[in-house]
C-alpha cells in the first residue's frame, strides 16, 4: 500500500527537485547587496525624511563622521601639530566636502579698534605664555569654544563630511590611513551615523559568519543527544538549510539589498521551518517504537497520515502570521516578511515530501528509549513532570500563568523605544564612549535644525532666531545652539566697544545686519556662512545640539522646538537626522503592533476554521497574547528598549506559539478521539507530541544562546529575548494549553472525530 | 601687499615688441607695472552660485601711490542696503596691508585684520590675492609651451609660488597664464589648489588703450570649477589718472559720506 504514495513513488524526482530548487536559490545570493542604513528603507514621504531633504536642498548634503582627539592637553605642541596634519590631509582628499577643526574655525575679535578675523589658531604655540595666550583665546571664541575643544581641553573634535557617493568602508579606510600616516599619542575615538553604520556591517558580518554557524552546531549537537541518531538530526536540519538558502535568495532575486533585519530570516528559518522536521522523526521513532516489525515504507507513510494536517496548518498560520508584515511601513521588515512566508512554504513543501521521501530510502534504524518505557533524559524528566502538574492541579497552573500575566504585563509600562542607534554597540565599544565624551564635554550627539524663513536680514527675522538661541540654551540637555545670530552677534561684539549701543546685540536696524554680513565675506571666509544661511538670505538654519538618554528626554526638548516653532511666523520646519531616528523608531513599533494585531486575527480566524469552533480560535490565541504580553513586560522589566530587532522578533513568536498549540491540539484530539480519557490524552500528547515541541524549543534555544557572545547588544538583547519567548511558547504549550483544556473541556476538541479517526486508521 | 587691491592685475604692459623666451621674464612682463599710479573706476561684480542665483554689488575705487604706500579706497553703490560701506586699504612695500571699513548703520569705521589672502574678495569667487598685487619674483616660473587661446598666440607659463609659505598664503599651489605673444596680455590663469586640483579658472577680457598708453582689462571672470560657482566683473566707467589728494584716503574721509 505504502508504494503508492506519491512521496514514496517518486521519491527520487522529489529529491532531486529539492535539491535542484536549493542549488537555484544559491545563484543570485551571489548578487546580493549589503546595505545597513536603516534610514534609507524609510518611506520617502514621511514628514521627517521630506523634511530634511527640504533641508539639504537648500543647504546640502550633511552626514559628517566626527573623530575626537583625547590628550592631557590638546594645545600641547606635538598634538596641535599632528591636528594640523591630519586636518591638512583630509582637506587635501576629495572623498571629504568639508573640513570643521580648530585649524578651519574662526576667530572674530576686537581689540585696540580693530576688528580681527582669524583661523582659532594662527600658529602653533612654542611657549607656556603662547599657549595660555591661545587657551584664553580659546575660550573667549564661541565658535570654538565647547564646540570644537572640551572645557578641560581634553578633547577636540574633527568633523569629516564625506562626499554622498563615498561609502562608509571607504571613508574609513581613508581616515585609518590618514591617522596612521601621522601617528601620536592621542587616543582617537569617532561618533556619527557612518561610523555607526560601518561597524554594525563589521560586527553584523562577524557574527553572522561566526555565531550562525556555531548556534547551528550547538543546536545539532541537542538534536542529537534527543534523537541519538544522526539522520533524525540531519532531515530537519537540511530543511532548515535548503529554505533558508530560499529566502535569502528570493531577496536579490526581487531586487532587494540585504539590511540589518535580514539577519532575521535565518533566524526565522532555524526557529519554524526545524519545527515540522523535528516532529516527523520524533513520531517516526514513537511508532517504531510502538510496532519494531513495521515496514519502514509503512512507518513513514503512517507518519505522514498522522501529521500532514498539523504540518499544513501549522505552516499556514505561521505564513499567514508573518504576512502580516508585508503591510509594515518599513521596507526590510515587509521583505523579511515575505521572503520568510515564501522559506516557510517551500520547508512545509519540503517537510511533506522531501523529508518522508529520504526516510523510506533508509534503513529503519534502531529504537529509541524514551518511547518504551525508559524515560531518562532531562527533556523526557521535564515532560512527566508537566504531565503530572496539568492533570493534577489545572486551575492552580492556570492561575500560575495570570499571576506571572500580571506581573509580568505590568513591565509594558516601563518600555521604551529606543532613539540611540549607538545603543546597539557594548558599552566598552568606541562609540559608546565617543558618545560619552560627546555628552559630557560637548553639547550632546543628537540635533535639530530649525529652518527659517523670509528676509533674513530682517531685524525681527534675525532677533527670532538670537532669541531661540537664548531661549533654548537655557533648556536642560541642550548643549548649544547656532545660528547666523550667533555670528553678527560676534561681529558686532568685535566691531563695537563694550557699553556701545551697538555692542553684544542684533541690531534693530536691516542696513546694519546687510552691512555685518557684508563685512564677515569681506574679511572672513563665505563659505563660514553657507552652512548657516543661503545665498539670497532667504533661509537660514539655526542647529540645536542636546543629549537625550531616552525617548521622554527626546521629547521634552523637542517640545520645547515646537513650541516655540509654532509661536513664530518665520521658524517654517525642524529636520535633521535625530527626527528621522525618533520618526523610525516609532514607525517601527507602530508598524509592529498593526501587523501583531494583523496575524493575531489571522490567526484566530483560521483556527476557527480549522477546528469548526470560534472558542478554538480564541483558545489558541491565548499563548499567542499571554507570550507578547509577557515579552514585551520583561523587556520594559529588564530595560530592553524596543527597536526594529525586538520588536519584529514578536512576529517570530507568534509563528512559533501557534504551532506549538496546533500540534497539541491536534494531539490532543486524536487522543480523545481514540476513546481515551482527557488526563491520560493530556498525559500522552505531552510525552509524544510534547517531546516533539520541547526537543524542537530547547534546540533552538540553545542555538540562540550563542549570539550572547556577539559583538552587537541588539542581536544579544534579541538572543535573550527569543530564548525568553521560545521557553513562553513552550510553557504555554505543554501547561497552559492542556490545563486550560482541562478546565474547559472545550467541544471542538471532541467534536470532530470523525477526521481523526479516518487518518489515524 | 595683502590687499584688495586688484587693479594692478588689470593692467598689463602695451610694449608689444618685445620677444622673450624666459618664463621668469615674459611672467614679469605680464604683471610688470605699468605706471597707472592712480586711477579711478566704477565697475558691477556678479556672484552666481551653483543653481543660477546672482549677487550683484556695484563699487567704486579709486586708488593713488603716495611715497611708497599704495592706499585705495572703496565704496559700494549698491545693493541699497549695504550702499555707503566703505574700506580704505593702505598697501605697504614693506609690511602686512591696514584696512578700515566704514559702516554708515553704525556711522564709524573700524579698522579690520584678517590674515588670509586666499580668502575670497566679497563673497566673490575672486580672491584677495587674485585682486592684490602680484610679485613675480616670489614665484619660479616655467615656459611650458605655446597655446593659442581665443585665436590669440599665447605662452603658458607656470608660475609656482617659491616657499610653502607662499603657497599657503595664496591658496594655491601654481598657477598656468595663457599670455598673449603679441602684447603680453594675460587672457587667461588656471589656478590648481594645494592639492594640485584644477581650482578655479580665470578669463580677462576686453582690453582697452589707455591715453598713457598701458592696457587695462574691462572683464574677467573666475570659474570655480570644484564649487561650480563663478564671479564675473565688469568696468563700467575708467579714468586712468586720479587727482584726489591724499586727505581723501584717510579714515576721515572714509567716515565721511
Amino acid at each position: 500500500m505504502a508504494e503508492k504514495v506519491f512521496f514514496i513513488r517518486y521519491r527520487k524526482y522529489i529529491i532531486s527537485f529539492a535539491v535542484m530548487v536549493t542549488v537555484m536559490m544559491l545563484l543570485p545570493l551571489r548578487q546580493a547587496r549589503i546595505n545597513p542604513d536603516l534610514m534609507e528603507y524609510l518611506p520617502d514621504d514621511i514628514e521627517s525624511k521630506v523634511n530634511l531633504d527640504m533641508l539639504e536642498e537648500v543647504f546640502g548634503h550633511y552626514d559628517p563622521v566626527i573623530i575626537f582627539f583625547e590628550s592631557s592637553d590638546i594645545l600641547r605642541e606635538p598634538t596641535l601639530k599632528r591636528i594640523r596634519e591630519i586636518n591638512n590631509s583630509f582637506n587635501s582628499l576629495a572623498e571629504f566636502e568639508e573640513v570643521i577643526s580648530i585649524y578651519e574655525s574662526k576667530y572674530i575679535r576686537g581689540e585696540q579698534g580693530a576688528m580681527f578675523v582669524d583661523p582659532v589658531i594662527r600658529r602653533i604655540p612654542a611657549t607656556e605664555e603662547q599657549r595660555e595666550q591661545l587657551r584664553r583665546e580659546i575660550m573667549d571664541n564661541p565658535l570654538a569654544w565647547k564646540l570644537l575643544v572640551s572645557e578641560d581641553f581634553r578633547y577636540t573634535i574633527m568633523i569629516l563630511n564625506p562626499s554622498e557617493d563615498v561609502d562608509d568602508a571607504e571613508v574609513f579606510g581613508l581616515i585609518g590611513k590618514v591617522l596612521e600616516e601621522f601617528p601620536g599619542d592621542e587616543r582617537v575615538y569617532f561618533s556619527g551615523l557612518p561610523f555607526l553604520r560601518n561597524e554594525i556591517q563589521i560586527l553584523a558580518a562577524r557574527d553572522l559568519s561566526l555565531l550562525f554557524p556555531l548556534g547551528m552546531v550547538i543546536m545539532l549537537v541537542f538534536l542529537f543527544l534527543s534523537f541519538r541518531e544522526l539522520r533524525s538530526v540531519l532531515l530537519p536540519f537540511s530543511v532548515v538549510c535548503m529554505s533558508t538558502v530560499a529566502a535569502m535568495g528570493l531577496m536579490p532575486l526581487m531586487g532587494w539589498d540585504f539590511s540589518i533585519i535580514a539577519v532575521l530570516v535565518p533566524v526565522m528559518m532555524i526557529a519554524v521551518a526545524n519545527n515540522y522536521g523535528v516532529h516527523i522523526v520524533s513520531r517516526y521513532q514513537e511508532i517504531y517504537a510502538g510496532n519494531p516489525e513495521m515496514d519502514v515504507k509503512d512507518i513513514v507513510n503512517s507518519v505522514m497520515a498522522n501529521l500532514r494536517r498539523p504540518i499544513i496548518l501549522t505552516a499556514l498560520t505561521t505564513i499567514f502570521g508573518i504576512l502580516g508584515l508585508a503591510a509594515h511601513v518599513m521596507l526590510p521588515a515587509g521583505q523579511m516578511g515575505i521572503v520568510s512566508a515564501a522559506g516557510i512554504a517551500f520547508a512545509l513543501i519540503l517537510s511533506l515530501l522531501y523529508i518522508p521521501a529520504v526516510m523510506s530510502m533508509l534503513n529503519k534504524g534502531k529504537i529509541h528509549k524514551s518511547y518504551v518505557g525508559e524515560k531518562n533524559s532531562p527533556v523526557d524528566r521535564f515532560l512527566l513532570w508537566s504531565g503530572r502538574i496539568t492533570t493534577g492541579r489545572p486551575k492552580l497552573t492556570v492561575m500560575l500563568f495570570l499571576i506571572f500575566l500580571l506581573v509580568a504585563g505590568a513591565g509594558i509600562s516601563r518600555l521604551n523605544v529606543s532613539i540611540n542607534m549607538e545603543e546597539m554597540m557594548p558599552s566598552s565599544h568606541p562609540l559608546r564612549i565617543s558618545t560619552g565624551i560627546a555628552n559630557q564635554h560637548f553639547g550632546g550627539t543628537k540635533y535639530i535644525s530649525v529652518m527659517f524663513e523670509g528676509d533674513i536680514r530682517d531685524p525681527e527675522v534675525m532677533q527670532t532666531m538670537d532669541r531661540f538661541g537664548k531661549e533654548l540654551s537655557q533648556v536642560r540637555g541642550v548643549g548649544s545652539v547656532t545660528s547666523i545670530a550667533t555670528v553678527i552677534r560676534e561681529i558686532s561684539r568685535a566691531l563695537n566697544d563694550p557699553g556701545d549701543e551697538f555692542y553684544d546685540v542684533i541690531p534693530d536696524d536691516r542696513t546694519a545686519i546687510a552691512q555685518y554680513l557684508e563685512l564677515y565675506n569681506m574679511s572672513g571666509d563665505p563659505e563660514d556662512l553657507e552652512r548657516l544661511v543661503d545665498f539670497d538670505f532667504t533661509k537660514a538654519i539655526l542647529n540645536v545640539q542636546f543629549r537625550a538618554e531616552d525617548i521622554r528626554e527626546f521629547r521634552r526638548i523637542t517640545g520645547v522646538v515646537d513650541e516655540m516653532v509654532e509661536g513664530s511666523p518665520h521658524a517654517v520646519l525642524q529636520a535633521g537626522q535625530s527626527l528621522i531616528e525618533k520618526e523610525m523608531s516609532m514607525l517601527i513599533v507602530a508598524g509592529q503592533v498593526r501587523s501583531l494585531l494583523f496575524a493575531l486575527l489571522a490567526i484566530i480566524v483560521l483556527l476557527g476554521l480549522i477546528f469548526r469552533s470560534v472558542y478554538a480560535g480564541l483558545m489558541g490565541a491565548i499563548p499567542l497574547v499571554f507570550t507578547l504580553i509577557c515579552n514585551f513586560g520583561l523587556m520594559g522589566w529588564a530595560g530592553f528598549d524596543l527597536d526594529i530587532a525586538t520588536s519584529l522578533l514578536s512576529s517570530i513568536a507568534v509563528g512559533i506559539g501557534v504551532d506549538y498549540t496546533i500540534h497539541i491540539f491536534w494531539r490532543l484530539k486524536q487522543e480523545l478521539a481514540a476513546g481515551r480519557g482527557y488526563s491520560e490524552a493530556v498525559r500522552l500528547s505531552l510525552a509524544t507530541t510534547g517531546r516533539g515541541i520541547a526537543i524542537n524549543a530547547f534546540s533552538v534555544m540553545l542555538g540562540f544562546a550563542v549570539l550572547f557572545f556577539s559583538g552587537l547588544v541588539i542581536l544579544k538583547t534579541f538572543a535573550f529575548l527569543i530564548i525568553f519567548s521560545l521557553l513562553l511558547c513552550l510553557l504555554c504549550a505543554l501547561l497552559l494549553v492542556p490545563a486550560l483544556s482541562l478546565m474547559f473541556k472545550p467541544a471542538f476538541l471532541e467534536n470532530i472525530r470523525s477526521i481523526n479517526m479516518k487518518r489515524d486508521n | 601687499m595683502r590687499t584688495l587691491f586688484f587693479l594692478i592685475l588689470f593692467i598689463v604692459p602695451g610694449s608689444a615688441f618685445m620677444v622673450a623666451q624666459d618664463p621668469a621674464e615674459i611672467a614679469g612682463k605680464a604683471a610688470d607695472v605699468i605706471d597707472f599710479e592712480s586711477l579711478e573706476m566704477t565697475a558691477t561684480l556678479n556672484i552666481h552660485d551653483h543653481r543660477g542665483n546672482v549677487r550683484t554689488r556695484q563699487v567704486a575705487i579709486a586708488t593713488r601711490k603716495f611715497g611708497e604706500t599704495t592706499k585705495t579706497i572703496l565704496r559700494f553703490l549698491s545693493p541699497a542696503d549695504v550702499r555707503g560701506t566703505g574700506m580704505l586699504i593702505y598697501d605697504y612695500e614693506v609690511r602686512g596691508d591696514d584696512m578700515w571699513i566704514y559702516m554708515p548703520a553704525l556711522r564709524r569705521s573700524r579698522r579690520i585684520v584678517s590674515s588670509e589672502r586666499s580668502n575670497s574678495f566679497m563673497g566673490s569667487e575672486f580672491t584677495n590675492a587674485d585682486m592684490g598685487t602680484y610679485n613675480p619674483d616670489e614665484f619660479n616660473h616655467r615656459l611650458l609651451g605655446s597655446e593659442t587661446f581665443d585665436g590669440k598666440e599665447c605662452w603658458l607659463v607656470e608660475s609656482v609660488p617659491a616657499t610653502e609659505e607662499m603657497k599657503q598664503e595664496n591658496g594655491f599651489s601654481r598657477m598656468v597664464a595663457y599670455i598673449g605673444k603679441e602684447n603680453y596680455h594675460t587672457y587667461k590663469v588656471e589656478y590648481y589648489d594645494l592639492n594640485n586640483e584644477l581650482h578655479r579658472i580665470m578669463t580677462i577680457g576686453d582690453y582697452r588703450r589707455q591715453s598713457n598708453g598701458g592696457y587695462f582689462a574691462f572683464s574677467m571672470e573666475v570659474s570655480n570649477v570644484q564649487n561650480n560657482r563663478r564671479s564675473v566683473m565688469v568696468v563700467n566707467q575708467f579714468q586712468a589718472t586720479s587727482d584726489l589728494a591724499e586727505s581723501n584716503f584717510e579714515v576721515s574721509a572714509l567716515e565721511n559720506f
